[in-house]
């Protein structure tokens, strides 16, 4: 059962009691619009934070610790959630009934978190320099590293160029050149802002009594002098035009990334419609495009779509032989035409929605499948819990499905070609 | 049914081996909605050479992926259209020595199970469809020939060994996929898909008996034809060329260091080896470790380092991967804190914690269906009953690790693998 309690102005603590499993889990996040000049600070921040603190000074300290307390794990946790980037830390420890006697992991467990989040290493008001450096070259690497998985890259360079003027164009890690400008005090003036003014929003899985969990995080934020600025609420895709480029790279097989709009967005009714139109349009091994597009016609490896609710996006994705592109496109306008005039059968329906009903039936069954759901549905506005999802989902009929379809519009397309 | 009660993980288990030879185990996770159900194979990518009823044969390499991929043929029928039609996600994979088949679902495990049973047993094995696969699989060769991570390990194991099959890519090559024929996949089929080689393994709100009562039926009459396959290989623990580098489209050198380590014999010894190389990894190079610290600090690794223990059966070899500007100081580095401790030896506080650690992950490991389940079915087929490894950590000390280090990280025993960006003219 979910539990909401407001810690303090701004600090919501959601918690999940879940006594089956045999490790808890805490999030911690603080919520920022996400907009380039602040994309790349709030990336770097919690890999900064887990570089050291006051009791804990460097890796190997912090390492040591979390060894001491059975092996928990303590992580950065950043994230895109419609218009909004996230920030902050996440850990999951093993319950205290698995410890030796006398040990205890919860209570050590929260105070670590609190000192990590809230006490970094700090020199002459800043954080150190070599940490806020070394942590600029890992986000570095792994932004330049988001090339070596094509399928990825190739996503990325479509969404960028469909939303350039949304902010779900923005990379979720920044960019190479605002990471390059932070520096040690920047970042700090930064953290420092955001503790004070945004949000917080706290979730706990596990056996605890909310109270309890309350209790333990209550000095948090107690002595910070917060000043909570509202969030501007989410918004759909932001259209600006659309494109239709190709890129070269010496790669062996292409990647065909097509990008389409639609009005509807998990806020609005027509949500589970369109989730179950992408389902059966491309959304696993039995939905058109794999059954037709790969299975039937063998013009690609693999095919799928995705369905980007908070936004209102839908993008495919294909690897390809690279002379295939234009029937492969083709091939994907024909099945969306399928879908649109209602051309999918009755066994296609009900396929897609119990591969919907038994992914969301089996949300109770993991501590990050529960945060992911309830921790993400807060932010991003979708108004159903599981159980209410699952009636929509059945109660859901073809022409609510067709009708979802018609509203989709192609609106961008990148191709990644081999150069072979 | 054999039920077995581990307090220590807090975890009962069923099992039984059927009439058939199958060998069911069951993990019942009361409260739970998913069910978590494998199927699978004691035969992997490494098994190509075996006889069958006395005849000899050596199969193409990459035929136990490709057999994979088939079995999902059935005359006439859809395999993934009717197990989503029941609400399930059936997959698969194929490792060195191992096939899985498996489905998840919440409603309909009954039906779900016999079909998984079904296909899985029933070998059906057109020209058309054989030589359609080739293609599939071919732009599937393509894509990891496009993976920096799938090129750095090929190449280093591939340099590394000089007879074990692991030098063979699972996926085989184009070249040995294009040998591939229904006869071979028939054959591999019958040698290696019967009951007696074969494990059920459910996680979930079932009713075992259920389970046991469909298994037997299902596979009562199946043959079990007497096979031999070769399973392990003469390999000197001398690495021949203790370097390689090839050059691909990517960003930063990525490298990965093996150490050739004695293959792990099977039951609990194996285990205990296994978590010695592990906790071994852990002093030298984990997260906790100084030097761990001082290569992150210098720059010279970052948050994509990490290594640990790999085994395959008849091979096992200590790793360590990442990205940095210089691989050759990471190695060097490593080498010469792997001399340190082994001649100083790791502190019993140090020890403790590695130790706690490791059994705290592995008991977290088990909210996971897909982990544990996968777990359970690698150790069973080493002959090992996964739920006693706390006691197997019990049994290692300090020395053991010592002398690992020793042992095995040494020049002698090593190879690097790097993957570097294209030199620009």
């Amino acid at each position: 059962m979910l539990k909401i309690l407001q810690v303090s102005p701004g600090v919501t603590l959601r918690c999940f009691f879940d006594d089956r499993f045999k490790q808890e889990g805490l999030s911690l996040q603080l919520v920022r619009p996400m907009c380039k000049q602040e994309a790349a600070m709030n990336a770097l921040l919690p890999a900064v934070l887990l570089r050291g603190c006051k009791s804990a000074p460097d890796l190997r300290a912090i390492t040591q610790r979390l060894d001491d307390l059975y092996g928990a794990a303590v992580g950065a946790q950043v994230r895109r959630v419609g218009d909004y980037q996230t920030t902050g830390l996440s850990c999951s420890f093993m319950k205290d009934r698995y410890a030796l006697e006398g040990d205890q992991v919860f209570d050590p467990m929260m105070a670590f978190l609190q000192e990590m989040f809230l006490s970094p290493l700090t020199r002459d008001g800043a954080f150190c320099e070599e940490f806020v450096e070394s942590e600029k070259r890992n986000l570095l690497s792994a932004i330049a590293a988001q090339r070596n998985d094509k399928r990825a890259y190739a996503a990325q360079q479509m969404i960028a160029r469909m939303c350039k003027a949304d902010s779900f164009g923005i990379p979720r890690l920044g960019e190479k050149e605002d990471v390059e400008t932070i520096t040690a005090q920047s970042l700090y003036d930064h953290y420092q802002k955001i503790l004070r003014e945004s949000p917080a929003h706290i979730f706990y899985v596990g056996p605890a009594e909310p109270e309890t969990v309350a209790e333990k995080l209550a000095p948090m934020f107690a002595g910070l002098d917060r000043k909570t600025v509202t969030l501007p609420p989410q918004t759909g895709f932001y259209d600006q035009g659309g494109c239709d480029e190709t890129e070269v790279m010496d790669v062996a097989q292409g990647k065909l990334c097509m990008g389409f709009a639609t009005p509807v967005t998990l806020r609005d009714e027509g949500f589970v419609a369109t989730q179950l139109f992408n389902t059966i349009f491309g959304g696993g091994m039995i939905s058109k495009l794999f059954m037709k597009v790969r299975e039937e016609m063998s013009l690609c490896y693999d095919i799928g779509s995705s369905y980007h609710g908070s936004k209102g996006i839908i993008t495919v994705s294909a690897g390809i032989d690279n002379n295939m592109d234009k029937s492969v496109r083709q091939e994907i306008l024909r099945q969306l035409e399928a879908c649109q005039r209602g051309e999918f059968t009755p066994q296609e329906l009900e396929a897609a929605k119990q591969a919907l009903l038994s992914q969301l039936k089996s949300t109770h069954d993991s501590p990050g499948a529960i945060e992911g759901y309830y921790a993400t549905a807060a932010l991003s506005g979708l108004p159903l819990t599981p159980e209410e999802y699952i009636r929509e989902v059945e109660q859901a009929t073809a022409e609510d499905v067709a009708a979802a379809a018609k509203q989709v519009k192609p609106h961008t397309v990148y191709f990644l070609k081999g150069d072979v | 049914m054999e039920k077995i009660y581990y307090p220590q993980v807090g975890e009962t288990l069923y099992k039984e081996k059927l009439p058939c030879g199958l060998q069911i185990a069951i993990l019942p996770r009361p409260g739970f909605t998913k069910k978590l159900c494998y199927l699978v194979t004691d035969y992997g990518a490494i098994h190509t050479a075996f006889t069958l009823e006395g005849e000899k044969i050596t199969a193409p390499g990459g035929v136990a992926h490709y057999l994979e991929h088939k079995l999902f043929d059935m005359p006439g029928r859809d395999i993934t259209g009717e197990f989503a039609a029941l609400g399930a996600v059936p997959n698969a994979f194929t490792s060195y020595d191992m096939t899985a088949y498996y489905f998840s679902c919440t409603e309909n495990f009954r039906e779900n199970l016999a079909l998984l049973m079904e296909f899985v047993m029933t070998p059906y094995f057109t020209e058309e469809s054989v030589a359609k696969e080739q293609g599939i699989i071919g732009q599937e060769i393509g894509m990891n020939e496009d993976s920096p991570e799938n090129v750095l390990f090929e190449t280093l194991v591939k340099t590394m060994y000089d007879s074990h099959p692991i030098r063979t890519p699972i996926l085989g090559t184009r070249e040995s996929i294009a040998q591939i024929t229904p006869e071979v996949l028939s054959t591999c089929h019958q040698a290696f898909y019967r009951p007696d080689n074969m494990l059920l393994c459910v996680i979930g709100d079932v009713d075992a008996e259920l389970v046991r009562d469909m298994a037997q039926e299902m596979m009562e009459k199946l043959p079990c034809p007497k096979v031999e396959s070769v399973r392990s290989w003469d390999e000197e623990m001398k690495a021949q060329t203790p370097y390689v580098k090839v050059n691909m489209e990517v960003a930063m050198p990525m490298f990965q260091l093996g150490f050739k380590c004695e293959p792990l014999p099977n039951g609990a010894e194996g285990v205990h080896q296994e978590i010695v190389g592990d906790l071994a990894a852990e002093a030298l190079f984990g997260e906790s470790s100084p030097l761990y610290l001082k290569l992150y600090e210098q720059g010279l690794i970052d948050a994509s380092f990490g290594g640990g223990f790999e085994t395959v059966e008849g091979m096992a070899m200590l790793t360590a991967t990442g990205d940095s500007e210089d691989p050759e100081a990471v190695r060097d580095a490593i080498l010469q804190e792997a001399k340190r401790l082994g001649e100083t030896g790791i502190t019993e506080e140090d020890f403790l914690r590695m130790k706690r650690s490791a059994l705290g992950r592995r008991i977290r490991g088990l909210d996971s269906f897909e982990s544990t389940c996968f777990r359970i079915c690698a150790y069973h087929f080493s002959k090992f009953d996964y739920f006693e490894i706390p006691e197997s950590y019990r049994l290692v000390t300090k020395e053991h690790l010592q002398e690992f280090l020793q042992r095995v990280v040494t020049e002698g025993r090593m190879c690097m693998a790097v993957v570097a960006p294209k030199e620009v003219n």
